[in-house]
């Protein structure tokens, strides 16, 4: 039931119309004054007020006026006198919703209440419509945020680089991936004027003339996996895979994207690719000639040794050295040339045969062996050695070890290279106020493995050098080194399923350490 | 005249090689390119000592090395081989072959893996003829 408010200063007409608006179902209050209605409005809320307009006091007019300050959505209805067209039009001007000429006739009260009713309907409609949108916009909004929130999200945690600009090229996007690549900060990217010299070279020029609008749209302006380079904070070229786009909107450019996939990790594996596949290549040939190599070897030891024997028959029989009756010739140029073949066949012949070994695969042959033996055979070997160069070979046996299942003839001639390498450090170090000593240790690990050491005190490494060990055909070693030695050890070692280690200080010394697993004892195939 | 030492193998140049080691070690070389020849040179000359290549045209040293050994008249006979190809490879084929034919044959006296130093191989000649 809706409340009504009739401000009348007359009785009759108040007890009159409240009985008619009661029987059309108001739940109608009435006011005397003008005074009385604000203090009944201020209380208690009514939709449609009905008031006359000439009333001691506070008149109509004023009513109306207040009353729509402190609530713009109440209908109001003025009773003007007859041909009062005058408070008719001001009582519009101020709000009213309609004015009735007195005295009130039923229809035309009818009427008027309809349509403030009608008005009010409109009114909460577009009150709930107004509501309505604002939550809806609340939503909308929201909903944007967490859009954009999950847009910047994919874009910060993208892989690939990704560089966003406007149409003057400056850089709205720079993400961490692109940081990476590049080198540059986000934020010493968005401080640039222009991120031009980011895009591969090429396809930059082609994206800023379109954008500058000095090139009209091309067909072709996405560019979708380009294999290509781009240039680094540092200045280096880096591979990346290129992708991008002109950006528009109603086909004006407003800007350009570019995604980066970073392509050094896939390079360097390529690069290692082809490089172990170039060496398996070596391999298998090198295999598949061994034989024939193994013979011109030793078809060229032999002739040394033939032209050895000859020349020491030449020297009347008493010379046993050779060289000694090379030196009779004049100039001593044949000792030099004689000397220099050699040696060199003897350089040919180690980088041939460690080849030759590193290429084979090979299963090591397992035996049953004390591993001390070892230790003491390859020791009997370099003490010659040792001795001629100052250096004290020290060997530290475990009697406790026992029999274990290893390849006597691999495991020696890894331990032979690393005595020998250990040796050679000790004649490499400039201070030769060092009491050289090379250590060779043996003991059993807390797994039934075995662990050798080679300890020296040598020159020992750099980090560069370190890092270069047990890489193809390096040697510290000038002419006399194969650059093979190590490999071939570390690859017998590695086919026992063990480990080489190094530990080195440069000036202090170098620590191999080889671990062999236990081997199960299994019955040979 | 000294101890005779036969030396069998394709290439020339091992053969020049290894008969200088034998002379300068003082004992008499004799030379067959093949184990068909070879064969033929030990039948007929019996020396003291073999030294055996394995991969040779006509006859190879692995099944040469099986006829002497299987031979009573000449299993008495050392043999070194000199060869390109490992000791395992050689031991397998002959494992392999041992099976084949039902008849297992010792191993061989001394196996030299080419190329090889002429000390070693004056030593071992060395061991097996004083």
């Amino acid at each position: 039931m809706s409340k009504l408010l009739l401000v009348d200063d007359e009785e009759g007409i108040r007890k009159v119309l409240s009985l008619s608006l009661q029987s059309d179902g108001y739940d109608v209050k009435t006011a005397e004054s003008g005074q009385q209605a604000l203090k009944l409005f201020q209380k208690e809320f009514f939709p449609i007020v009905m008031t006359d307009i000439k009333m001691p006091g506070l008149d109509g007019l004023e009513v109306l006026k207040l009353i729509k300050e402190m609530n713009p959505d109440t209908q109001v209805i003025v009773f003007t006198g007859h041909g009062d067209m005058e408070s008719a039009i001001q009582s519009l001007q101020l709000g009213a919703s309609d004015f009735i000429t007195k005295p009130v006739g039923d229809q035309v009260l009818a009427v008027a209440l309809k349509r403030a009713e009608e008005r009010l309907e409109t009114k909460r409609l577009l009150r709930e419509y107004t509501n309505n949108l604002e939550s809806m916009v609340k939503d909308a909004t929201e909903e944007i945020k967490r859009r954009y929130e999950f847009e910047n999200k994919l874009i910060q945690r993208s892989i690939d680089g990704i560089i966003a600009t406007d149409k003057d090229g400056k850089s709205l996007i720079f993400n961490p991936a692109a940081e990476k690549i590049f080198g540059y900060t986000e934020d010493e990217v968005k401080s640039l004027n222009t991120v031009k010299d980011l895009y591969p070279e090429g396809i930059r020029q082609k994206v800023f003339d379109i954008l500058s609008g000095e090139k009209e749209i091309a067909e072709d302006d996405v560019i979708v996996g380009k294999d290509t380079t781009v240039m680094g904070k540092n200045g280096k070229a880096i591979p990346v895979r290129f992708s991008g786009a002109i950006l528009y909107e109603a086909e004006t450019p407003i800007g350009s994207v570019g995604f980066f996939q970073d392509l050094r990790e896939i390079k360097r594996l390529q690069k290692e690719l082809i490089q172990s596949e170039r060496l398996a290549a070596v391999g298998q040939t090198v295999a598949g000639l061994a034989h024939g190599i193994k013979n011109i070897l030793n078809g060229l030891k032999g002739g040394v040794y033939i032209v050895n024997s000859a020349l020491k028959k030449m020297s009347h029989e008493e010379r046993e050295d050779a060289n000694a009756a090379v030196q009779e010739f004049p100039d001593g140029k044949l000792k030099t040339g004689w000397d220099m073949v050699e040696r060199n066949i003897s350089r040919v012949s180690n980088l041939v045969l460690d080849l030759l070994s590193y290429s084979k695969e090979r299963e090591p042959e397992y035996e049953k062996y004390d591993p001390n033996i070892i230790v003491d055979e390859v020791c009997d070997l370099m003490e010659s050695k040792a001795k001629e160069n100052d250096v004290t070979l020290i060997r530290s046996l475990d009697k406790e070890i026992g029999e274990v299942y290893l390849d006597p003839k691999g495991i020696h001639g890894s331990l032979l290279n690393l005595v020998s390498n250990a040796i050679d450090a000790c004649i490499f170090d400039p201070d030769t106020e060092k009491k050289w000593q090379v250590k060779v240790e043996v003991h059993a690990d807390r797994e039934g493995g075995v662990i050798y050491d080679v300890v020296d005190n040598g020159c020992g490494m750099d980090q560069e050098v370190k890092d270069r060990i047990f890489t193809e055909f390096f040697s510290t070693k000038g002419n006399r080194g194969t650059g093979l030695g190590l490999l071939v050890s570390q690859k017998i070692i590695h086919e026992h399923k063990g480990t080489m280690d190094v530990k080195s200080e440069p000036g202090k010394g170098t620590r191999f350490s080889i671990r062999l697993p236990k081997q199960e004892f299994t019955e040979k195939k | 005249m000294g101890k005779k030492v036969l030396i069998v193998d394709d290439d020339a140049d091992i053969r020049t090689f290894a008969s200088s080691v034998i002379e300068n070690s003082g004992y008499t070389p004799e030379i067959a390119v093949n184990g068909e020849e070879a064969i033929e040179k030990i039948r007929k000359e019996k020396p003291d000592l073999i030294i055996l290549d394995i991969l040779m045209p006509k006859e190879s040293g692995i099944k040469m090395y099986r006829e002497v050994k299987t031979d009573p008249k000449l299993s008495d006979i050392p043999v070194i081989i000199l060869s390109g190809i490992a000791q395992r490879t050689f031991t397998r084929s002959q494992k392999a072959l041992a099976e084949f034919e039902g008849q297992t044959v010792p191993e061989p006296e001394a196996y030299l893996e080419k190329p090889v130093e002429p000390e070693e191989l004056a030593a071992t000649l060395k061991k097996f003829l004083s």
